[in-house]
C-alpha cells in the first residue's frame, strides 16, 4: 500500500459553481490504490457523487472531472493526457426506467494542461454546480477564483485562446474552453484547448456549457515525489530509449494519425457515405501525402511527446487558400471528408477548422451530416427540411452551413445538435436502419463491415460508440488501465513489456505486476459497466445498426462484406463470458465484482 | 563575400549567410544592425568591437524541428536542480518550472524555446550595479571565462533585478528573478559541458555549438521570433487567416 504522498498529491480540487466554494479534498488512498487515477479515479469519483440513477447529465449535481494520471507531470513520454469524465449527455437506453438515463463519459484530451494540474498540486479538479452567469476558474498553485468570463461568451475557440492568453498575461498558463456550441448545449459539443486539441468525444462541452463555465486556466510550481527516486529514472531513461528511432515512432511524426486514410480506406474499414461503404476512391486527395504536399508546415507534440502525430499547416492552393489549421488527423479527415465524400483538401480544412473553433465533437458531427445528406438524397427530407441548404455529397459549402446550424442550433441545427439517433427519430421513414450509433452515440470513422472486431469495442464500449474501446476484454481492460495512468494510447507500443508497470510501481509503491495492472483496467471497466447497468442498460443496448448486417460493401477491397447477426450475436456471448457478466442482460456477476473489489456497487 | 566562417539562419529557406568578419565590419561601421535585420537588437558595440572577439558554445534551436514538446525543461530541471535521495544526489524529477530553457508555445502553432544566448556584449552583466571585485574584475553577475556561461555570485548580488530588466528589455527575456530572494536565475549552465536538453531532445532540434551571431533571430524575444514565423509559415497578412 501507498504512503500519502507518494506519486500523488493526494488531493483534488473541489469546485461548486452554484455557492462559489472552492475546496482541496483528500483522496482516499485506497480509492488511488484501486482506480489509479485518470479515467479510473475519475469514475470512482462519479460513483460516488451520483449516488442515485437517472439524474440529469446536464443538472448542476452532474459533476465534470478533469482528471491526470499518477505518471501526469512526471517527464515520461507521452505523459500528457487529462480524462474529462462525467455523466453523459449523449447517451440512452432503449428500455430504462429512468427518463435521463445514461452512460458514463469519458474523453481524453492531450496537450499540457493535466501536467500542469499536478504541477499545480492537484491530482483532479472536479467542478459541480452551475454559476449564474459565464465564469471561468482560475487556478494558479493554491490560489483558486471564479471569475467573470461574460465578455468572452460566444467567441470561437481560436480567437478566444488568443484573447485569454492576453487576460491571463502569462503563457505558462494551460488552458482548456469550450466554443459556442458548448454554450449553446449543443450534445456533441467539446472541450478544445491550444486551439486544436479536443476532448471530442461524450458531449464534455455540452456539460461544461451547462454550468455556464467558459474555460479553466492553471499555472503550478510543484511537483509530486516518488516512492523509489533512483528506480525511477532507471526506468524513465528506458522509456525513453524505447521509442528513440523505431519505425513506428518515424511514422507517427511523418504523417500522424491521417497515415491511416489510405491504409484503412484501401482495407474497407473506412467510413465513407454514411458507412455505406469502406473505400474512399478519392482518398488520396485527403490523404497524408497531400496534406504534406498541399498544406502541413510543422509536426508539434503534446508534454514530452516523442511522436508529435500533430500537424499544423496552411492551405497553400485550392479552395480556402490561407486558412491556417492543424490536420487531417484520421477521424477528423474520414467524417469530415470521406463520409461526405468531401475530397477537396482545403474545402475539408475549412470544415474542421469551423468544427474546432465552434467546438463539437467533428466526430459526431460528420457522422450526423452523413446521415442528413443520406435522407436528402433517399427523398426521406427535402430542401424545406434543411432550410434550404442542397446538402449532397460532397458539398463542402453546404456543410459549412450544416455546421454553423448546428453550431447555433438554427432551425434543422437545432435537431441535428441532439446527435443522430433523434434525427433519426426525427426523420422517421426506418432511417433508424443506417442511423449510426451505439446507445445515442455517434459510431467514429472505422467502418465495421470488414472488422466484426471493431463492432464490438463499439458495442460493449461503456461511454456509447467508441472505436478506441478495444476489440477485446484485455485490450479493453489494458486500455482503461492507460486512460487512467495519464500516458496517450497512441504510444503504447514503445514503452515495451514493463515499463509503464515499472514506473508506475516507482511512482506509487505499490508493486504492479502485469497482472494486478490489467487487474486494475478490469476494475474500471467494471465500475463503469456497473454505473451503466444501474442507469436500466441492458444487452439489447449492445446493438449496431441494422446497415452492417443488412447492406453489404458494394465496392473496393472489402466489396461484398456485411456482419451476420448470428455470428456477430456469439461473439458477443463469448465476450460477455469472458467478461463474467450474465450473457443475458450483460450484468455482472456478484463473484466478479466481489473479486474486483466492487462490492460496494451491489 | 569573406572566407570566414559562414554562418546560416535557422531555416533553410531563409539562409541568411555571413560571415563574422562582414558582420564586426558593419557593427564597426555603426549600421550593423541595421543590416543584418537586427539580429541583436540594441547592440552594445564595445564588447563585440574586436574581431579577435573569444566565441563561445552554447544552445542554438532548430526552430523547424522543435515540436514544442517540452523534454527540454524537464531534463534541464532535472539536472540543475538535483536531489539528495537516500544520501545520494540524483536528477531532480523534471519540474519544468525551475527550468533554465523554456518553450513558448503560440497560436498559431509556433514554439519558442527560449534559453540564455550567452551574449558577447552581455547586456546583464553591463547592467549589474555591482562594483567590479578588485581582484577578479566581476561584478555580482559574471561570466565564467572557461564555458561562456553567466553566473550569479550569490554573495555579492543584491537582488536588485537590473540584469533581468536588462535581458527582458534588450534580449531573450531568459533571465529570471527568484520569487523569493529577487536574485537572478535561469541562466543556461551548459551542464558542465554535456548540455541535457541537446541530448534528450527527440527531435534533435537542439544543437551544442558555437554562438551564431548571423543567425537570425539570435538574441531575439521569443514573442518577435514567434511573430516573424508565424508571418512567414502561415502567411497570415492579407490572406484569409484562421479566425475569419
Amino acid at each position: 500500500m501507498s504512503k500519502q504522498g507518494q506519486g500523488y498529491h493526494g488531493v483534488i480540487l473541489d469546485i461548486d459553481l452554484s455557492t462559489g466554494k472552492t475546496e482541496k479534498k483528500p483522496i482516499p488512498i485506497e480509492d488511488t490504490a484501486n482506480f489509479v487515477g485518470g479515467r479510473g479515479l475519475g469514475m470512482k469519483i462519479l460513483w460516488d457523487r451520483l449516488k442515485t440513477p437517472g439524474i440529469d447529465a446536464l443538472s448542476p449535481e452532474n459533476p465534470l472531472m478533469f482528471m491526470p494520471g499518477p505518471l501526469s507531470g512526471f517527464p515520461v513520454p507521452s505523459s500528457s493526457r487529462t480524462c474529462v469524465v462525467t455523466k453523459s449527455p449523449r447517451t440512452s437506453a432503449i428500455a430504462s426506467e429512468y427518463p435521463q438515463a445514461s452512460t458514463v463519459s469519458y474523453s481524453n484530451m492531450g496537450g499540457f494542461f493535466g501536467p500542469e494540474i499536478r504541477f499545480a498540486g492537484y491530482d483532479g479538479i472536479v467542478i459541480t454546480g452551475k454559476a449564474s452567469s459565464p465564469v471561468y476558474v482560475f487556478i494558479d498553485d493554491d490560489r483558486v477564483e471564479i471569475r467573470d468570463a461574460e465578455g468572452f461568451w460566444g467567441m470561437g475557440t481560436d480567437q478566444f485562446d488568443k484573447k485569454f492568453t492576453e487576460e491571463l498575461g502569462d503563457r505558462r498558463f494551460r488552458t482548456c474552453y469550450i466554443g459556442p456550441a458548448g454554450e449553446n448545449l449543443v450534445s456533441y459539443a467539446c472541450i478544445i484547448n491550444t486551439a486544436a486539441r479536443a476532448a471530442g468525444r461524450g458531449g464534455t462541452g455540452c456539460v461544461m456549457g451547462s454550468k455556464n463555465l467558459k474555460a479553466i486556466a492553471v499555472r503550478g510550481t510543484k511537483m509530486p515525489t516518488v516512492a523509489d527516486h533512483r528506480r525511477f529514472l532507471e526506468v524513465l531513461e528506458e522509456a525513453r530509449n524505447g521509442f528513440k528511432g523505431t519505425e513506428s515512432t518515424m511514422r507517427w511524426r511523418y504523417a500522424g494519425t491521417a497515415g491511416a486514410l489510405p491504409w484503412s480506406s484501401g482495407r474497407g474499414s473506412q467510413a465513407v457515405k454514411n458507412y455505406r461503404e469502406g473505400t474512399f476512391e478519392e482518398i488520396d486527395r485527403i490523404g497524408y501525402e497531400a496534406a504534406r504536399e498541399k498544406a502541413w508546415i510543422r509536426d508539434f507534440a503534446c508534454y514530452c511527446c516523442p511522436l508529435s502525430c500533430k500537424k499544423s499547416g496552411v492551405v497553400k492552393t485550392g479552395s480556402h487558400p490561407g486558412l491556417v489549421h492543424d490536420g487531417p488527423e484520421y477521424e477528423t479527415g474520414t467524417m469530415f471528408g470521406s463520409n461526405l465524400l468531401v475530397s477537396d483538401l482545403g474545402g475539408l480544412l475549412k470544415e474542421i477548422f469551423a468544427g474546432d473553433d465552434y467546438g463539437i465533437d467533428i466526430i459526431s458531427a460528420g457522422n450526423v451530416i452523413g446521415f442528413l445528406m443520406e435522407n436528402y438524397e433517399k427523398g426521406n427530407i427535402d430542401k424545406a427540411f434543411l432550410d434550404g441548404i442542397d446538402l449532397t455529397w460532397g458539398n463542402v459549402d453546404a456543410v459549412l452551413k450544416m455546421i454553423d446550424k448546428i453550431a447555433y442550433r438554427d432551425g434543422v441545427g437545432d435537431l441535428a445538435s441532439q446527435g443522430v439517433k433523434a434525427v433519426a427519430e426525427g426523420i422517421g421513414k426506418e432511417s433508424h436502419k443506417f442511423a449510426i450509433h451505439v446507445k445515442g452515440h455517434e459510431l467514429a470513422a472505422w467502418n465495421v463491415h470488414v472488422d466484426p472486431g471493431m463492432g464490438i469495442s463499439y458495442v460493449s464500449s461503456n461511454r456509447g460508440a467508441c472505436h478506441l474501446n478495444g476489440r477485446t476484454l484485455e485490450e479493453q481492460n489494458s486500455n482503461a488501465m492507460i486512460d487512467s495512468t495519464g500516458v496517450c494510447l497512441f504510444a503504447d507500443y514503445g514503452f515495451g513489456e514493463m515499463s509503464l508497470q515499472n514506473l508506475l510501481t516507482a511512482v506509487t509503491g505499490i508493486e504492479w505486476t502485469k497482472e494486478e495492472y490489467l487487474k486494475a483496467g478490469e476494475r474500471v471497466f467494471n465500475l463503469e459497466k456497473m454505473f451503466n447497468f444501474r442507469e436500466g442498460f441492458r444487452r439489447e443496448d449492445d446493438a449496431l445498426p441494422d446497415r452492417f448486417f443488412e447492406e453489404p460493401l458494394t465496392m473496393g477491397p472489402g466489396e461484398g462484406a456485411v456482419l451476420d447477426r448470428g455470428e456477430f450475436a456469439a461473439m458477443l456471448d463469448e465476450y460477455y463470458e469472458k467478461r463474467g457478466w450474465d450473457p443475458k442482460t450483460t450484468k455482472p456477476t456478484k463473484a466478479k465484482l466481489e473479486s474486483l473489489g466492487l462490492s460496494f456497487t451491489i | 563575400m569573406s572566407k570566414a566562417r559562414v554562418i546560416q539562419a535557422e531555416w533553410q529557406n531563409d539562409t541568411v549567410s555571413f560571415s563574422r568578419r562582414d558582420f564586426i565590419k558593419q557593427v564597426a561601421a555603426g549600421g550593423g544592425a541595421a543590416i543584418i535585420l537586427g539580429n541583436l537588437g540594441v547592440l552594445h558595440l564595445s564588447s563585440v568591437m574586436a574581431e579577435q572577439a573569444v566565441t563561445y558554445r552554447m544552445i542554438a534551436v532548430d526552430l523547424k524541428k522543435c515540436t514544442g514538446c517540452r523534454t527540454c525543461e524537464a531534463v534541464c530541471s532535472a539536472y540543475n536542480h538535483k536531489q539528495k535521495v537516500n544520501g545520494e544526489l540524483l536528477n531532480g524529477l523534471g519540474n519544468p518550472h525551475l527550468t533554465n530553457i523554456r518553450v513558448h508555445g503560440f497560436n498559431p502553432d509556433v514554439d519558442i524555446p527560449a534559453v540564455c544566448a550567452m551574449c558577447l556584449d552581455n547586456p546583464c552583466i553591463e547592467a549589474c550595479p555591482v562594483k567590479p571585485h578588485p581582484e577578479t574584475g566581476r561584478r555580482a553577475l559574471y561570466r565564467d571565462e572557461k564555458t561562456g556561461t553567466i553566473r550569479n555570485d550569490l554573495e555579492r548580488c543584491i537582488a536588485c533585478g537590473s540584469c533581468a530588466e536588462a535581458c527582458r528589455a534588450e534580449r531573450v527575456g531568459i533571465i529570471y528573478p527568484n520569487p523569493e530572494t529577487n536574485k537572478p536565475e535561469r541562466m543556461c549552465t551548459l551542464c558542465d559541458g554535456d548540455p541535457q536538453c541537446v541530448k534528450h531532445c527527440p527531435y534533435d532540434a537542439l544543437s551544442y555549438m558555437e554562438i551564431d551571431l548571423g543567425s537570425e533571430f539570435y538574441g531575439k524575444s521569443p514573442e518577435l521570433i514567434a511573430e516573424e514565423l508565424a508571418r512567414r509559415w502561415y502567411a497570415i497578412d492579407g490572406k484569409e487567416g484562421k479566425n475569419e
